[in-house]
């Protein structure tokens, strides 16, 4: 077995995958870390203060403005109400939320990469990882050694869970050595807030409790992993079911972002809380952002994900220790 | 003979969507043989090939290698096969050398002395560090087959081994194949298009056609059956009364006719025939090809 | 040598999926069976002692006048005064608007009970205010409700006024405070000498209720748009426009001086 995931992550590395998911991650990091400082520059400038607190207060009196304006979507406004008084909560506790440094760029950059971003980065990689070897002829090679079916795709899916880990960790050490260059590499220590809980309109802080910053990540890089599990097994089975890489992007392509589009517009069809894609956003559940379905829990989203994950690789097993390959 | 067969097929059937594209085959090879697998496009030998290495799963019948049976015994049986289906598909992005350690890894126990030792069996040791994707279609062959070699099966199976070859490479690959099988002691089992080819090389043939096998047999007993006289006679009519009398004519072709070979009596016929006045101008055994028997035994199907 | 890599990488990957496993496992554990104690009230805020070095600090309160609804600029008439200001001194002017588009007396009052808000006010030398025209004018329906109903409105709208200055003054007893007072956007309606009567009224009482505290002066706004209101107002005939709050913020900006030092 070690063998064989070997040969799979000799695979994966040689085909430069995992470089060019480096590469692209450190380009957008490098953006995002720009876009940021620019932002609390100009922040700074239109307030004439670094205050957090002023920031924040002013940023509760915008949402404040915002909500008082009779154009703005029903969703909108729940999601802007939830995130008002979560606000108001840090600033009760005097906690900055948003306090400069790495930690906080990272954590950051996890929660809007978890959706579609990071599933992206796994896909590049899941996508032709049995695919290629169909296309390429290469699967009639190894389906003809002395090893079981079962054994060559389960070896393919413990390299899938390796590369998976690796990108993780590829994101979380750039975001984090990126960002330090300009916001500086402290804030390890940060207490945040976590435990929101939201019914209907209203924020639960009933369950609410502190953090420490490097233990909030590192919670969240353990559900952004969870999540580029699932985003992984289930390109993991198109891989398996078609032999054209590129449909098989196509695909997952089309179903992350109808679930970024999905999430915006469900909240009147509940049944499409049953749909993976609308479900990828677990961080929320921590940082208590309101989900785009009430009802939504992070227990109830985690199940979700992990019977499509299951049953997808069930699939992925079936058909490929079952099928003719011609 | 006594030598032992290594690879059993018995009764084998494939239905796909209700067709059945393979009604029921059966043959087998034995050690130290080249076996020839011919058919026209659509005969069902690629499926049976596919069928062999376990690619592709048969509907009813059994395949056995060495005694084990290929479903029940996977790894066992597939253990002794070393193969190439079509194109000899390798991964283009690693070196040759790192394709053979990548199969290598997938079979316990082969030393790095064995994968050296193929190496130079198909004579690659000067570009085997290079990238597969810089490999001539010939290089990629060679190196197909010495993937095959590997695990030092006892079958090999070579589905168009001469494909894309340049003369002097068929002649190379000819010769390693026999060298394979009478040396080594393999059982090489080979599907081509080039009858030529086929007739070279191998011990036996099989011909398919429309999912069945039509025939089995050495391809000295095939030929002999197929051995023919063509006569050059004048007037034709009046040879063709005679020679009618005394065996069967296949053809008229033009101002020939066309009998079978039967050495002892052509001296007879002849005498018959300057008997009656005839003018037998020419008489000629004609060397008989595989292709004149394939063409008639599958009606003139085409093969490629 | 390339065997290392891969290795390497191989290895890597395995420590840091372990790594995320932990994480996840501390997700389940911290959000499924964390013991629910609420943070412990942290909520001391640093003392930030007003020094004088640290320029002018204007907070403004109140509702889309103060919020600059109207101004295609966005400055409001709190822009205008700034600038205004600045020509007056040399010293840093700092801003925070506070304003609710739409914020009523109640809703003031509210808002200053939050802790950051407080915060804001201590730090404040000058707090510039507008509120009750959501109380009085209910979305431009109001004047035509019955007069009855206005009295009640204006009732409780003084009571607010009055907690919201007692709470200003609390926080803050030094800070002087602009309370800009209402003008008519009706004033050239066939009714405007009704609806002008009301609002004058309204003004009265509010003013009455500013002189009960100390440094709390009412600005009128009244007459800026006696003559000519429309060329005031922005298009929804109810908040100024650009010009207007220009003439507000100048008449804002006129009261306030400096001492000897600050001036230019």
């Amino acid at each position: 077995m070690n063998n064989l995931v070997y040969n799979e992550m000799l695979k994966i590395v040689r085909k430069k995958r995992l470089f060019v998911i480096a590469a692209i991650v450190a380009v957008l990091v490098a953006l995002f870390t720009y876009a940021q400082f620019k932002q609390v520059k100009e922040l700074q400038e239109r307030l004439g203060t670094s205050d957090w607190r002023t920031q924040l207060q002013q940023q509760i009196i915008d949402a404040q403005n915002r909500l008082n304006s009779s154009s703005i979507s029903e969703e909108w406004r729940k999601y802007l109400q939830i995130r008002l008084q979560q606000q108001q909560y840090y600033l009760e506790h005097d906690i900055n939320p948003s306090a400069p440094g790495a930690p906080t760029f990272m954590r950051m950059f996890i929660e809007n990469a978890i959706d579609l971003f990071l599933p992206l980065l796994v896909m590049v990689v899941a996508a032709d990882l049995v695919s290629s070897e169909a296309s390429g002829g290469t699967i009639k090679l190894l389906l003809t050694r002395p090893v079981k079916r079962g054994t060559i795709l389960l070896s393919k899916y413990i390299a899938l869970l390796l590369a998976i880990s690796f990108i993780l960790l590829t994101v979380a050490l750039l975001s984090y050595l990126i960002s330090g260059i300009v916001f500086g590499y402290h804030g390890w220590r940060l207490p945040l807030l976590t435990g929101f809980t939201i019914n209907g309109e209203d924020l639960n802080t009933e369950g609410v409790h502190l953090l420490p910053q490097w233990k909030y990540v590192l919670i969240e890089l353990g559900l952004a992993w969870y999540v580029a599990i699932v985003a992984g097994t289930l390109t993991f089975m198109l891989s398996v079911l078609m032999r054209s890489t590129a449909a098989v992007m196509g695909i997952m392509l089309a179903a992350l972002i109808s679930g970024a589009i999905l999430s915006n517009m469900v909240s009147s069809w509940e049944s499409a809380k049953y749909l993976f894609m609308v479900n990828l956003r677990l961080t929320d559940y921590i940082s208590g952002t309101a989900p785009p379905i009430d009802g939504m829990t992070l227990g109830f989203s985690m199940t979700v994900l992990a019977v499509w994950g299951l049953l997808a690789l069930a699939i992925a097993f079936i058909v490929f220790t079952k099928r003719d390959v011609y | 003979m006594t030598k032992q067969a290594t690879l059993i097929v018995e009764n084998l059937r494939k239905t796909i969507r209700r067709k059945e594209i393979i009604k029921g085959i059966s043959f087998e090879l034995k050690e130290g043989e080249v076996f020839g697998f011919l058919g026209p496009n659509g005969a069902g030998k690629t499926t049976t090939i596919r069928m062999l290495v376990g690619l592709i799963k048969p509907t009813s019948g059994r395949i056995s290698i060495c005694g084990y049976d290929l479903e029940r015994q996977f790894t066992k049986a597939i253990r002794h096969i070393g193969c190439i289906v079509e194109n000899p598909e390798l991964y283009p992005y690693l070196s040759g050398w790192e394709n053979l350690e990548h199969f290598a890894r997938m079979v316990p126990d082969i030393p790095k002395a064995r994968m050296n030792e193929v190496v130079e069996l198909v004579g690659l040791q000067n570009r085997i560090h290079d990238r597969v994707s810089t490999y001539s279609l010939g290089m990629r062959q060679r190196l197909g087959i010495a993937q095959a070699l590997l695990g030092k099966p006892k079958v090999l199976i070579l589905d168009e081994p001469t494909n894309g070859l340049d003369p002097v490479g068929i002649r190379e690959m000819r010769e390693f194949i026999r060298f394979l099988a009478e040396t080594e002691g393999l059982s090489v089992l080979v599907s081509s298009h080039l009858l030529s080819e086929i007739q070279l090389m191998c011990d036996r043939v099989a011909i398919m056609a429309k999912g069945t096998m039509l025939r089995v047999d050495t391809v000295e007993h095939l030929l002999k059956e197929q051995a023919r006289v063509v006569w050059k006679a004048e007037p034709l009519e009046a040879a063709k009364a005679i020679l009618a009398a005394e065996t069967s004519i296949f053809r008229t072709d033009g101002d020939t006719l066309i009998t079978p070979y039967e050495p002892k009596k052509l001296s007879v016929w002849n005498k018959k025939l300057v008997e009656a006045g005839v003018a037998v101008h020419e008489i000629q055994p004609k060397l008989p090809t595989l292709e004149d028997l394939f063409i008639e035994l599958t009606g003139g199907e085409t093969i490629e | 040598m390339r065997r290392g890599i891969v290795g390497i990488i191989t290895i890597v990957s395995a420590l840091a999926g372990i790594l995320w496993l932990g994480g996840l496992a501390m997700a389940i554990q911290d959000q499924f069976f964390a013991a629910k104690a609420p943070p412990a009230g942290t909520a001391k805020y640093p003392k930030e002692e007003k020094t004088d070095n640290r320029g002018i600090y204007i907070v403004a309160l109140g509702d889309s006048l103060t919020r600059g609804t109207g101004d295609e600029s966005g400055k409001g008439y709190v822009g205008y005064m700034v600038d205004q200001l600045r020509q007056k001194t040399a010293k840093p002017i700092r801003v925070t608007n506070l304003a609710i588009k739409g914020q009523r007396s109640a809703g003031l009052l509210q808002q200053l009970g939050q802790a950051e808000i407080e915060r804001q006010l201590k730090l404040a030398d000058i707090i510039v205010m507008t509120i009750g025209g959501n109380d009085l004018f209910q979305g431009g329906e109001a004047l035509k409700l019955a007069p009855k109903q206005i009295e009640q409105a204006k009732a409780s709208y003084l009571r607010n006024l009055d907690r919201i200055f007692q709470t200003i003054r609390r926080i803050n007893k030094d800070a002087v405070v602009f309370y800009i007072g209402l003008y008519n956007p009706f004033s050239d309606l066939g009714d405007a000498k009704q609806t002008s009567a009301i609002v004058r009224q309204w003004n009265f009482a509010s003013a009455e209720t500013a002189a009960r505290y100390s440094n709390i002066i009412a600005v009128p706004t009244f007459d800026l748009f006696a003559l000519h209101v429309n060329d005031y107002l922005y298009s929804d005939h109810f908040h100024p426009n650009k010009e207007g709050y220009k003439r507000i913020g100048e008449r804002v900006a006129s009261l306030i001086t400096f001492t000897e030092g600050d001036e230019k």
